[in-house]
């Protein structure tokens, strides 16, 4: 195997998290090498007029997402059924090429709430210890709010988010969030315009006492010029923002503000079409040796040494890394002992539509975060006692779209087809919307990820296996803000409110819910159970670092993105100590 | 329920071009019976139809279809066709289903990427899962399409003694609802998850996607539902059309106008 000379940070994935810490490290002048699988979008029809507005070749078809002949997920809903490899996913659509999942990214863009980092402390303080159940690995993540605060600060100024602050150094703020973790000021840009579909939701919320706020967005309300001097274009509102690529450069993504920047940094390399089989692991010496990968172009394997190796993948690429490369003991729900593949947590979601014949919704103008957001039954923001759940879920009023082929809403009843169906579509299209619940998912000891013992991938490594499905308390909590939601929609004054259904037991690969999967990688101050520790370094190999959504012990009831970007943030700089004084951070 | 005089059917018994008439002729046979005949007669109602309305479905400005099938077979063809035209009968709304372009949509799609399985993970063994594990046969999306025609046909035949494209719309209506509902045996073939996890999601892109895939022709779909399709770029139009009708819809633009 070609033995490349070595290298001083190498990263495995070339998405959000590898950019923001290769910022960090090259700013320090640190070599940095990222490896990714997929190319480059920049220049592709993904990314230019008309070929972007393409619904069917990126939205219906995945033209962004992983390429499932190659490699996708098997799922078993227990540990007693056979899984079966899902042939073509839809519940969750991680990225292929530079940028990864954040070129087909929303936007949305939270800071989670400030309890979410020690969040069994407390429940246990709140509720007392035998409030979580035994079945429940929620633990501590070994960092806090306060430390990931400045990092928060730099990556929403980086990303020049737009939207209202709701508590500015424990202030509250009129028009924010109440329930949001203390800020040091306020958003880089006043919020997106609010849409007819938003508004409705608005009023109806504040007729019954709520406070909606618009939702935090890495979506430009205006043009935008970063700290690092990098751009961001004005929001067109075209509708084509979440699994497209923003050819006006208004959706902050890492190909608009950070890998332009990088290629022009010395020391700096990204090496595309590299596919990386393995991380090459000492297990005497206890560290990573480097990384083996498949040169795509080529076809030739090739053994690239460093002296620190990052896991900056997708969620389910970090787990199945460490368990191909043999780094860590896998995790087993039966002897309740190992940590890699532990707490695989998702998202409770559920939605609810309304018809609205007087109000123009216009559902097409939108952008991937053009919603209103309300966090009164959202996580730990309500009182839980004897609810008998824990958790809860934001619920919002907004449309990211109107794309044709799959933002129609019809009441319930309309035929599937014929003229009365294309009455229905007539006359709805344009005057409904929904509301939606994004609800947290707390970690289940036989919810977890594990290598798949029959099925290989086009490498023939094997598939990482899902075991996963609804557990009462996320069903539970689904149940409870759903009918919430539902008294909302009721409010809202529609002429139909459509059935308010919560979340239901088996998860179903065949249904769009969300691309926020965590877990398999945790993070934890002991190693008995978590992979990595608050700094992100792996227990078994300090020179190894895992960053991402896979870090996190559970799911909240926000999208992902911000903690794992001050992480990624505060990794950059903790693998900048660890280079000029290499120990257990 | 009333016709509406404004918008007479789209029906073969109006003008057929030349080449389509030949195509259908050859077809007819081929076994099959020149479709449309019952479908393509409207039984649409009384609908509102604003000015979009008449001039998506005019008779001089009828779309023009790309003729000619890159995957059909003939008699699979009078098949796809008799279902797009009783899915999608012509009424004030858009012209019958052949001639909103959705066979020739359907058909494109089987004999492209998507009919040959590509980005689909196709690597045995080949269990059978639950419904929750998605689409697990070892066919190409192509092959079972075909597939589930052969199946319906002989499942048409048992019940009616004719096929598909020669029963009547009530028993073809009737045939198509029992067959999605699952009330439609056949030994081999899962009729209800063919029709709702294949045939139908081909059936809606069909009728929504971009007409550069070959349906939706004339963007009559779109022109239906008011969705005003490119160039999107609404930072104005977001604070000047909220909450109020948007012009664009009327006029609906496709990637092929900017192109």
């Amino acid at each position: 195997m070609k033995k490349l000379p070595k290298r001083a940070v190498v990263f495995v994935g070339g998405g959000l998290t590898a950019g923001l810490a290769a910022r960090q490290l090259t700013e320090k002048g640190i070599d940095t090498l990222i490896l990714e699988r997929g190319g480059d979008h920049e220049r592709g029809a993904e990314a230019r007029l008309p070929t972007q507005r393409d619904e069917l070749r990126w939205d219906t078809y995945q033209g962004l997402v992983q390429d499932w002949a190659v490699q996708t997920y098997t799922l078993r809903h227990a540990s007693k059924e056979q899984a079966l490899p899902v042939r073509w996913m839809e519940a969750f659509l991680p990225g292929e090429g530079l940028g990864g999942a954040a070129n087909h990214w929303n936007g949305h863009t939270w800071r989670w709430a400030e309890y979410d980092p020690q969040l069994r402390t407390r429940f246990e303080s709140r509720y007392g210890k035998r409030a979580i159940s035994a079945d429940m690995p929620i633990q501590d993540w070994g960092t806090s709010y306060k430390e990931m605060e400045p990092y928060h600060d730099l990556f929403e100024k980086l990303f020049g988010l737009a939207g209202k602050a709701g508590n500015i150094n424990g202030q509250l703020q009129a028009g924010g969030n109440p329930f949001e973790a203390p800020r040091r000021g306020e958003y880089p840009q006043k919020p997106l315009e609010i849409s007819e579909s938003g508004l409705v939701f608005k009023q109806a919320v504040e007729k019954m006492g709520y406070k909606p706020f618009p939702t935090p967005a890495a979506n430009s309300s205006a043009p935008y010029t970063n700290p690092d001097g990098q751009k961001l274009g004005q929001c067109q509102y075209c509708g084509h923002c979440e699994r497209f690529i923003c050819e006006a450069r208004a959706k902050a993504s890492p190909e608009v503000l950070l890998y332009p920047m990088l290629r022009q940094r010395k020391g700096f390399e990204v090496r595309l079409k590299a596919h990386v089989l393995k991380v090459i692991y000492d297990a005497k010496a206890r560290r990573a040796t480097g990384v083996q990968y498949v040169d795509l172009n080529t076809g030739e394997e090739i053994e690239q040494p460093a002296d620190v190796v990052v896991l900056s993948a997708f969620t389910m690429a970090n787990t199945r890394l460490l368990l191909t490369s043999g780094i860590g003991k896998p995790y087993d729900p039966v002897r309740n002992t190992g940590v890699v593949g532990k707490n695989f947590c998702y998202q409770t979601n559920s939605s609810i539509n309304l018809f609205m014949s007087e109000r123009w919704i216009n559902p097409f103008m939108a952008t991937g975060s053009t919603q209103y957001y309300m966090d009164e039954f959202n996580n730990d923001n309500f009182d839980h006692g004897g609810l008998g759940f824990l958790g809860g879920g934001g619920i919002s009023g907004g449309l990211f779209h109107g794309r044709p082929v799959s933002a129609r809403r019809l009441p319930p009843g309309t035929p599937r087809w014929g003229t009365e169906w294309k009455k229905a579509n007539a006359q709805w299209y344009l005057h409904s919307l929904n509301f939606g619940i994004q609800g947290s998912c707390y970690p289940h000891r036989d919810n977890y990820l594990s290598l798949d013992p029959t099925y290989t991938d086009a490498f023939g490594q094997p598939l990482l296996r899902m075991t996963f499905d609804w557990r009462e308390n996320e069903l539970a909590m689904s149940r409870y803000v759903t009918a919430k939601m539902a008294e909302i929609a009721k409010a809202a004054g529609a002429d139909i409110v459509g059935p308010a259904v919560p979340r239901q037991a088996p998860f179903d690969t065949r249904q769009y819910q969300s691309t926020h999967i965590t877990g398999g990688t945790i993070m934890g101050n002991d190693p008995r159970d978590s992979v990595v520790s608050p700094h992100l370094q792996h227990w078994d190999a300090h020179n190894l670092f895992v960053v991402g959504a896979s870090v996190y012990p559970h799911n909240s009831g926000y999208n992902p993105t911000g903690p794992l970007s001050a992480l990624a943030l505060r990794m950059g700089d903790d693998i900048a100590r660890y280079a000029a004084s290499p120990r257990l951070l | 329920m009333q016709q509406d005089s404004k918008n007479p059917p789209q029906g073969d018994e109006q003008e057929v071009p030349a080449r389509r008439l030949f195509l259908k002729q050859a077809a007819g046979i081929a076994g099959a019976m020149p479709i449309g005949l019952q479908f393509g007669v409207a039984g649409g109602g009384a609908i509102l139809a604003g000015p979009a309305l008449a001039q998506a479905t005019g008779g001089a400005s009828a779309p023009e279809v790309a003729a000619g099938y890159a995957s059909l077979s003939a008699d699979e063809a009078a098949f796809v066709e008799a279902l797009v035209n009783l899915m999608c009968p012509a009424d004030s709304y858009t012209p019958n289903g052949v001639d909103a372009g959705l066979a020739v949509y359907i058909d494109r799609q089987l004999a492209g990427a998507f009919g040959k399985g590509a980005k689909r993970y196709m690597r045995g063994p080949w269990l059978r899962g639950k419904p929750q594990h998605g689409y697990q046969l070892p066919l190409i999306p192509e092959q079972f399409f075909k597939a589930g025609v052969e199946a319906a046909e002989q499942a048409c035949t048992a019940k009616f003694g004719k096929g598909f494209e020669q029963i009547t719309a009530a028993q073809a209506e009737a045939f198509l609802r029992d067959l999605a509902e699952g009330k439609v045996a056949h030994d081999q073939i899962d009729l209800a998850a063919w029709f709702n996890d294949l045939v139908y999601p081909l059936f809606n892109q069909a009728c929504f996607a971009d007409p550069i895939y070959g349906g939706n022709a004339g963007k009559v779909f779109w022109k239906m539902i008011g969705y005003p399709g490119l160039p999107a770029t609404h930072t104005i139009n977001m604070i000047q059309y909220r909450g109020k009708p948007f012009p664009g819809a009327n006029d609906p633009k496709s990637i092929t106008d900017f192109s």
